[in-house]
């Protein structure tokens, strides 16, 4: 498999906000244009690719999902020189404070990215309580180091705030760095393309970069509605063991893959992954999700008159934190095992699809 | 504008019973609009010019209000809430029923005074002496009773969320000449009990590009919460709610069009509450959608306080975004 860390770094390296996904999008394109016979973008931001298959006309096709967006801030109000926040998706509260960012300021000075601090108000500024527990994302503030007068003048309410951690790597073997959720996915579903490239396959197979998932999964339900896939599969990060995560939840890094399993996955792809693997000696854990999957599979399984739909994870520590780290070698077996699955797809094989197992 | 704003705000059209609140906005606009009809749901669908881009434009009609649950043996009314009527602002608060009965808001013995009595320790006190004599039946429907009052350059009234946005819309009907795009107004139901009108209209209208109108939380008042939307200082542009990131190709959109037609605005971030906008970005293919706010203070209480001046100039931005094609 081609190294596929720098391309990974890169993603990592520009902010694309949810709603917001242009600097990654126009990465992604790049990457993906020779690998595709089309490419397009969805009204909503959505990078399609499609890669067509050698089956007779009206082929089935084949989603597979992974959303570029990633979560981060907005500024709220300008208060004496002093940037109040809200949240973008999901952020974790208890690692804010300290933390580098990058202000991406649209006032009067034009586009222009400024680095700033989160920074933790003294005690007595906090409502009361607050300042023994974790601090409210609406309590902090973002110091960007200038005059008031030119902060208000720079920056708007609305202006969006990235983590500004620089992407590391290690021994060639992990990245750390914000937005691996789910840019770790990206990249898999790179390899797959990659590895389509010089074999066949009967279905077309639609690359789909989704917008929006930390927000609503519009970008996701959006796609699955224009393209009208027959199965879809949305490829995602899921959490990794570390120090006080080892329960079933979990899965450790490096150490194989997880095929979801429960309501949002159809029992008949999940056991054909699970012998796909078996015969690649590709190590899987099964990921059980009671419920809600937490992805954009949540979505496209019941988009129109709904889609089988499975969930693939890679394992990452400390999500939704600008220290999030995955491995590269679960970013390839994710990439290989969706190619080998693809590959392996007959034109009948929704005849075959059952529910009895 | 204020007789219009006044004709809406004394309709009561709680949600999922908006067929007053109907037929008064289909009388205003019958001579508005080239197609005018009523979908399955209930919503108006008004349609203007033929070419061009298709544009929603969506008001909600229907208001929070009250349900009755249970009529106790003395003749009160017991009742939970439909959208989000606040327990805060409800005793000592005036109601009417969708069928015309008149009542006020009682409260059980409060056992804690500083616990805010929650919903069901309320009633409605209809006037009844006993429940055989009581008018009001399980299931009835009210919304609050507040005079239309006018402060200088400001208005209170009860369900300015959101006929205060329909009356922009009505008023820009007046003003738009049939144009370069082919706009739908909608004036959609049950948008307090989560954009449910909407949902459906955006699906059959199939829109290219969307726009909500509402209203929005301001910060101006003392000790409020931190946010910068003020009253009088222009109608707000969102670019954030809680459950939505507007189009960013709308929003400068917006914001260009403002520029040029020198009508002051305001940039929005709202945090807590969402509107219409959001059911018609998620449609089919997806629909680029912005937001266009009246700034208003005390949303779901009986006193919401918008400024004219900010409903005179979302007006006139409408109008200038939808008279010319739209390229985004």
């Amino acid at each position: 498999m081609p190294d596929i860390f720098p391309f990974l770094k890169s993603l990592v390296s520009v902010s694309g906000l949810s709603g917001y996904e242009t600097p990654v999008t126009e990465l992604i394109e790049a990457r993906w244009r020779p690998l595709v016979d089309e490419i397009s973008l969805s009204r909503l931001g959505s990078v399609h690719g499609i890669k067509k298959g050698a089956g007779a006309k009206k082929r089935p096709s084949i989603l597979l999902a992974a959303h570029m967006d990633a979560i981060g801030m907005m500024v709220t109000q300008i208060d004496d020189g002093f940037l109040r926040i809200t949240s973008i998706g999901g952020l974790d509260a208890r690692v804010l404070p300290s933390q580098p960012v990058l202000v991406h300021a649209t006032g009067s000075g034009g586009p222009q990215d400024l680095p700033a601090v989160i920074l933790l108000p003294p005690a007595k500024l906090l409502p009361s309580g607050e300042a023994d527990g974790i601090v409210a994302i609406s309590d902090l503030l973002v110091d960007v180091g200038l005059l008031p007068s030119k902060v208000a003048s720079l920056v708007r309410i609305g202006d969006l705030i990235s983590f500004g951690t620089e992407a590391v790597e290690i021994s060639g073997e992990s990245l750390i760095g914000h937005s691996l959720d789910n840019r770790a996915s990206v990249a898999a579903v790179t390899l797959c393309l990659q590895e389509l490239s010089s074999r066949t396959h009967s279905w077309d197979i639609w690359a789909v970069a989704t917008v929006r998932e930390e927000i609503d999964m519009s970008g996701a339900g959006t796609s699955t509605f224009q393209l009208l896939p027959d199965l879809t599969i949305a490829i995602d990060v899921t959490f990794g063991k570390g120090p006080g995560a080892n329960d079933w939840r979990t899965f450790a890094l490096g150490k194989g893959i997880t095929l979801g399993f429960g309501p949002n996955n159809h029992p008949f792809l999940h056991n054909r992954f699970k012998e796909i693997a078996e015969e690649l000696e590709i190590p899987y854990a099964t990921e059980i999700m009671p419920t809600s999957s937490g992805t954009d599979g949540m979505i496209m399984q019941t988009t129109a008159e709904g889609v089988p739909n499975i969930v693939l994870g890679i394992p990452l520590r400390y999500m939704h934190s600008p220290v999030e780290m995955v491995m590269l070698n679960d970013i390839q077996r994710v990439g290989r095992l969706l190619a080998e699955f693809v590959i392996g797809l007959d034109i009948d094989f929704m005849n075959t699809i059952t529910w009895d197992e | 504008m204020k007789k219009l704003i006044q004709k809406l705000t004394d309709t009561y059209s709680p949600s999922g019973y908006e067929e007053a609140i109907r037929d008064v906005i289909l009388a205003e606009i019958k001579e508005l609009a080239e197609d005018i009809r009523v979908d399955a749901l209930g919503n108006i669908i008004a349609k203007k010019g033929k070419h061009g881009k298709r544009v929603m434009v969506a008001a909600h009609m229907d208001e929070i209000g009250l349900i009755a649950t249970h009529i106790d043996e003395s003749g009160f009314v017991y009742f939970t809430s439909v959208g989000g009527s606040n327990p805060r602002y409800l005793p000592g608060g005036h109601v009417r029923f969708v069928n015309g009965v008149l009542g006020v808001i009682g409260s059980e013995r409060i056992s804690k005074a500083n616990v805010v009595q929650p919903i069901d320790k309320l009633f409605v006190d209809v006037g009844a002496t006993s429940a055989a004599e009581c008018p009001v039946q399980v299931g009835d429907m009210a919304a609050f009773v507040h005079p239309n009052v006018q402060m200088g350059g400001r208005l209170v009234a009860k369900s300015l969320d959101d006929r205060i946005g329909v009356a922009v819309a009505i008023e820009t009907m007046r003003r738009l000449k049939s144009g370069p795009n082919e706009v739908f107004f909608v004036f959609s139901v049950q948008e307090e009990l989560g954009t449910r009108g909407a949902i459906v209209s955006a699906y059959g209208i199939d829109p290219e590009i969307g726009i909500g109108l509402d209203v929005s939380h301001t910060g101006d008042t003392p000790n409020s919460i931190r946010r910068e939307l003020a009253l009088g200082a222009g109608p707000a542009i969102m670019v954030k709610d809680s459950r939505m990131l507007y189009d960013p190709k709308v929003v400068a959109w917006m914001e260009g069009t403002a520029k040029k037609a020198k009508i002051p605005v305001q940039r929005e971030v709202l945090v807590g509450g969402s509107t219409d906008a959001r059911a018609i970005q998620v449609t089919r293919l997806g629909v680029p959608t912005g937001g266009l706010a009246i700034p208003c203070r005390y949303i779901h209480s009986p006193s919401e306080m918008i400024d004219y001046e900010d409903v005179e100039n979302a007006v006139k931005l409408l109008t200038a975004l939808l008279s010319a094609p739209i390229e985004l």
